[in-house]
């Protein structure tokens, strides 16, 4: 009789027999390995693992490039093998040949007994090993679910194809009255476009100030207060997915953990996944080489295009348990109470809230220049901009990370579309297509902010290439659109999403009109600015720019990050640097449109930001 | 809707009939003033007149004021604008004070009290009913103090940002007030210090434990700045926006200010501190440097607003900023009478004062008996101060309203409008309305007058004959005739450089002579 890993790890003294017992119900309750709890929450470290499997005359194996039977491994499903750590790859002399991470698992082991009607040979491979194998092996159907499922479903929201037929017809139809205007009257048609666009500017200047000054209302308002969380019964909380999507994070991932444990919710309810690619070994290793136990369940995503977050989350979600999901990014800090805060909004809120969004802030801000630019923007983003929206209920989209849905809602939506780059905005319109609502809870997710410029320019890019991905999506239909989300939506949604870009695009073109008068003085120019027209591009240029600063300002005044303040005013600078990611965002929308622009983290030189405490 | 939400706009429609009542029944009487013919010579010519009207609409000032009038202009009613929408603005005025009072109290004495101030207080009459533009001050002054006590309270961005648009709308208002910004200077730097997380409860200790603290004094530099930025920024780019505008489209960064054309204030200010020190019997005790004085005379519940904040320093002294301001304004613009707007600012700043703290009193028989007594004597010292201002428009909008004597102070203007109006369609007249506004603004048919807004306007004061058929000039006792190129020296100049120029003397008035030129 062979001694169960469970004895080992006790007798090795890396468990006591009272965490053997919680491991085991826990197991029990999940329908997992003993291991797989033993590893994933927190009991046990990867290392102390392989000690005490090595100590107990076990050796591990290569597994990587063992051979495999397709009708031997399509007998065992992706779920029971990854929840067992285990997968039979062929039979040879007689026997099933099963890798395995514990060797000890007797359910497996009958299972293959009753499947094959043949005894197991059982090599060991790590867990991880094992788990790269079976998502390897057995993924290719759910990897493809999670890149088709949304396009099957429902085409009209991918962003398979970027442009369709009507919109292309119409954006040439657009430019080429434009060319043929400028052909045939030049002057007039400059000045009536420089018209449009500088009124364009101002109404959608004018409209983020009214938004920051609803959102900036409910300052005080707290979504979820103190008195609230205290209510709350640890043995009442739900499971709760938090999906990591992960790409070469290796140098974040001690930090993931340490953000991971702080957060406040029952342990064995909380069901966190790393999501890492199947060419990432790096992540892979870091992992393994953890000194402490880790509190995440690795999954591998097999490899398909288009290699994107959405693809990898909504593979995971094939993985998930919980009631209700939500997606962190590796470096990210969220503040410790906010899994509960959600689950408080959530038993308060009407059912067809199914999305709550946290602010996210950044950590580093006084790190150099760009940092402290990307606070200014954030702050004025999820303080002001997203609860305006929320208040005049108009479409949010959502932020990149800290998002928390019910999950079955979440299913229902299609989930993300792996094809768009901005695939949490894409789905805060989804949803309210759909006729759902998203909230906005007082907690913050502090992240990392950017703080190299082509690096930023990068990840920018693609924020600005998704917007406008989404922004076609939707405008595939407009009626469709305005019935969908009314008029108010449907002009917020023009307005935040489609000038978005189009704002970023233009701005260094009016930009470089005016300096060229002003301090070439170009008498040619001047014919394009009759004495109206100078009227209101000078007070367009001045106000929009004053508004947009004392906006910033404003949100970083409610912060309490006094010391940005005055890096308000260098916001036309950093909307230069938008203008740059814009146009490499327009140029990979036509060459490349779902290429994932990897964003590098871990470049911070903070460190042991103390901010998550519950405020 | 709230049933006391849906009383109180009923009231304040009563109240704005009541105001436009009383508004055409003076305007029925003749009672027009400088500012109100100011504004409806501009409606005007945005409606009807040829040129460039877009620089008549940007750069007329005070823009706030004039684009008030300007919204209220229907039909060729132009001279009823300025007078309607100052009869609607006081009335919402009204609602927005009554509204935060009963946000706040559901005592209804309060309410009470309001209404008869705005029924009765003849200050709030002259707001109310004269066209001039005070209820807009009066608005802007009073948001711009409630969110700067409720950010007292608060500390939210909200309420500071919010004060902040509102000190810019008041500026846009009346730029004078862009003086009070000054003695708000100081009074950031005691709400920093207010805001900061100390144990210790005086101010000066605070400040000396604040300074002696480095984390602590860069704390407060840090909050000092930004509170500064948070309030100042606005109004002071905007003001800096608008300058760059006027340097743009009229060579003057302070055009808004220094032009007759654009600001009705640069002569009407001047005129009506020339005529009152003209008089023999004139005595200058109300211009004295103690304008505090006659202010706590005019609006006693001022002090009883000063006694509800008495507990906190900055708060006395955010109450206390505008007297400062206009002992300053005094002192500045030691050639202008005070207009009573600024003594109606204390009575705004007193009654939102006791909406915030009467109703909490604990002797409310006290607080209400002191109040209602205040109100009373607040209705006399309206009449008294607007009988005796140095300010002749106020001393006759109470003599109109009072006496239902038809005012003539503007019978001449009229007169000349008449005859003007009974000319030619198709002859052109020469005017400069740098003085001449209250005459345009009788005239019915702005298409035939020339005016300095239009660019034939130069070539037709250099060349009368080749555009124009007539010419009106401002006599040498007019008072205002050194500010108008069209007087009595222009006709030998003209004729100097143009001696075949003949032009005849068809209509004469005191002020006024005009010329058919043959």
């Amino acid at each position: 009789m062979t001694t169960p890993i469970s004895d080992i790890l006790v007798k090795d003294g890396f468990l006591t027999p009272a965490t053997r017992e919680q491991i085991n119900a826990l197991a029990r309750k999940t329908d997992t390995s003993f291991l797989k709890v033993a590893l994933n929450y927190g009991y046990v470290s990867r290392k102390n693992y392989g000690r005490s499997m090595e100590n107990a005359g076990y050796r591990f194996r290569e597994v990587r490039d063992e051979a495999y039977d397709e009708e031997v491994i399509e007998k065992t499903g992706l779920l029971f093998a990854n929840d067992h750590l285990a997968i039979p790859l062929r039979i040879e002399n007689n026997r099933v040949v099963t890798v395995m991470a514990d060797p000890t698992n007797t359910l497996f082991i009958d299972f293959v007994r009753i499947t094959y009607g043949l005894e197991p040979e059982i090599i060991l491979a790590d867990d991880l090993e094992v788990t790269w194998l079976c998502h390897k092996l057995l993924g290719k159907g759910h990897v493809k679910s999670s890149v088709f499922e949304l396009l099957n479903r429902d085409p009209n929201s991918s962003a398979l194809f970027t442009f369709t037929g009507p919109q292309m017809v119409s954006i040439f139809l657009v430019l080429g009255a434009i060319a043929a205007g400028l052909v045939m009257n030049f002057k007039n048609v400059t000045i009536i476009v420089n018209v449009i666009l500088s009124v364009f500017f101002l109404v959608a200047i004018i409209f983020k100030l009214f938004l920051s000054l609803v959102g900036s209302r409910f300052e005080l308002y707290q979504a979820v207060t103190k008195h609230e969380l205290q209510d709350v019964h640890d043995d009442e909380l739900p499971i709760y997915t938090i999906l990591l999507p992960v790409y070469k994070e290796d140098k974040l991932i001690k930090k993931l953990i340490w953000n991971l444990q702080s957060i406040d919710y029952p342990r064995e309810k909380l069901d966190v996944k790393l999501l890492i690619e199947e060419d990432d070994a790096k992540t892979l290793d870091a992992v393994r080489n953890l000194d402490f136990p880790a509190v995440f369940e690795v999954i591998v995503v097999p490899f398909h295009m288009p290699k994107t977050k959405p693809k990898a989350c909504n593979y995971g979600l094939h993985f998930a348990r919980g009631r209700y999901l939500t997606i962190y990014d590796a470096e990210d800090i969220p503040d410790t109470d906010q899994l509960k805060k959600v689950v408080v909004l959530f038993n308060k809120l009407p059912d067809h809230y199914i999305c709550v969004q946290s602010a996210l802030n950044y950590f580093n801000r006084n790190e150099n220049f760009l940092t402290r630019m990307f606070t200014l923007e954030y702050s004025f983003w999820f303080d002001y901009m997203l609860p305006g929206l929320d208040t005049l209920d108009i479409p949010i989209p959502l932020g990149g990370t800290s998002n928390h849905f019910k999950m079955e809602n979440l299913v229902e939506l299609g989930a993300w579309d792996p094809f768009n780059v901005t695939e949490d905005a894409d789905l805060g319109v989804r949803a309210y297509a759909k006729g759902y609502k998203i909230a906005i809870v007082n907690s913050t997710t502090y992240e990392e902010a950017n703080n190299e410029p082509f690096n930023w320019i990068r990840q920018r890019s693609r924020w600005i290439k998704g917007y406008m991905q989404t922004y076609l999506v939707h405008m595939r239909n407009p009626i469709g659109l305005i019935k969908k989300i009314g008029w108010r939506g449907f002009i917020g949604f023009n307005f935040f999403v489609g000038a978005t870009p189009l704002t970023f695009l233009v701005y260094p073109i009016l930009l470089f009109i005016f300096l060229a008068y002003v301090i070439f003085d170009i008498s040619s120019i001047k014919m394009l600015f009759p004495d109206w027209v100078l009227f209101i591009s000078i007070f367009n240029l001045m106000v929009g720019n004053i508004l947009m600063i004392y906006v910033n300002m404003m949100a970083v005044f409610k912060r309490r990050f006094y010391e940005l303040i005055l890096f308000a005013i260098a916001n036309p600078i950093y909307w230069l640097m938008h203008s740059a990611a814009a146009y490499k965002g327009l140029y990979q929308l036509i060459v490349k449109p779902f290429y994932w622009e990897k964003t590098n983290h871990g470049l911070s030189k903070v460190n042991n930001p103390v901010v998550n405490i519950i405020k | 809707m709230h049933r006391r939400t849906l009383y109180l706009i009923i009231i304040t429609l009563l109240l704005a009939v009541y105001y436009l009542f009383m508004a055409v029944y003076l305007h029925n009487l003749e009672y027009h003033n400088l500012e109100s013919l100011f504004y409806s010579e501009k409606s005007k010519i945005l409606f009807e007149g040829l040129g460039n009207r877009l620089k008549v609409m940007g750069l007329t000032s005070p823009i706030l004021p004039f684009y008030g009038s300007f919204a209220f202009t229907f039909g060729k009613f132009y001279l009823l604008s300025p007078v309607l929408a100052s009869a609607v603005g006081t009335a919402i005025l009204f609602y927005i004070m009554a509204n935060t009072l009963t946000k706040r109290s559901h005592d209804d004495f309060y309410l009470l009290i309001l209404l008869v101030l705005f029924v009765f207080d003849p200050s709030l009459l002259y707001t109310a009913s004269s066209g001039k533009a005070t209820y807009l001050v009066l608005i802007f002054f009073f948001l711009f103090f409630y969110h700067i006590i409720r950010y007292y309270k608060s500390n939210t961005t909200f309420h500071v940002s919010i004060a902040s648009i509102c000190l810019l709308l008041l500026i846009f208002c009346d730029y004078k007030f862009v003086w009070l910004c000054l003695f708000f200077i100081p009074l950031v730097l005691f709400i920093s210090i207010n805001s900061l997380n100390l144990s210790e409860k005086e101010t000066i200790f605070r400040l000396h434990q604040s300074f002696n603290n480095p984390a602590l004094r860069r704390k407060l530099i840090n909050k000092t700045v930004a509170i500064y930025i948070i309030i100042f920024l606005l109004p002071i780019a905007s003001v800096l926006i608008f300058k760059m505008l006027n340097l743009t489209h009229a060579d003057n960064f302070d055009y808004f200010l220094d032009s007759p054309y654009a600001n009705w204030m640069v002569l009407a200010d001047r005129l009506s501190f020339e005529q009152a020190t003209s008089f023999a019997h004139f005595q200058p005790s109300q211009v004295s440097p103690l304008v505090t004085a006659s202010i706590a005379l005019y609006c006693p519940m001022i002090v009883l607003a000063i006694y509800l904040f008495r507990h906190n320093t900055y708060q006395i002294l955010t109450i206390a900023a505008p007297f400062g301001f206009v002992q300053f304004l005094q002192i500045k613009y030691d050639k202008i009478f005070l207009a009573h707007e600024y003594f109606l600012i204390f009575l705004v700043l007193s009654l939102l004062c006791i909406v915030f703290r009467g109703h909490r009193h604990e002797n409310q028989r006290l607080m209400k008996s002191i109040v209602a007594v205040l109100t009373v004597a607040q209705v006399i010292t309206g009449y008294y101060f607007l009988k005796h201002s140095l300010v002749a428009e106020e001393r006759d909008f109470v003599n109109t309203l009072f006496n239902r004597t038809p005012n003539d102070n503007e019978a001449e203007s009229r007169e000349v409008a008449s005859f003007l109006n009974t000319l030619p369609d198709n002859e052109q007249i020469l005017v400069d309305d740098a003085i001449a506004y209250p005459v345009v603004a009788f005239t019915h048919h702005i298409g035939r007058l020339t005016l300095p807004y239009q660019e034939t306007y130069l070539s037709a004061s250099e060349a009368p004959e080749r555009y124009v058929n007539y010419i009106l000039i401002a006599t040498e006792r007019n008072p205002l005739t050194g500010y108008t190129q069209l007087n009595n020296k222009y006709l030998p100049a003209i004729r100097k450089s143009d001696n075949r120029l003949n032009l005849q003397k068809v209509y004469e008035t005191d002020n006024w002579v005009l010329y058919k030129v043959l």
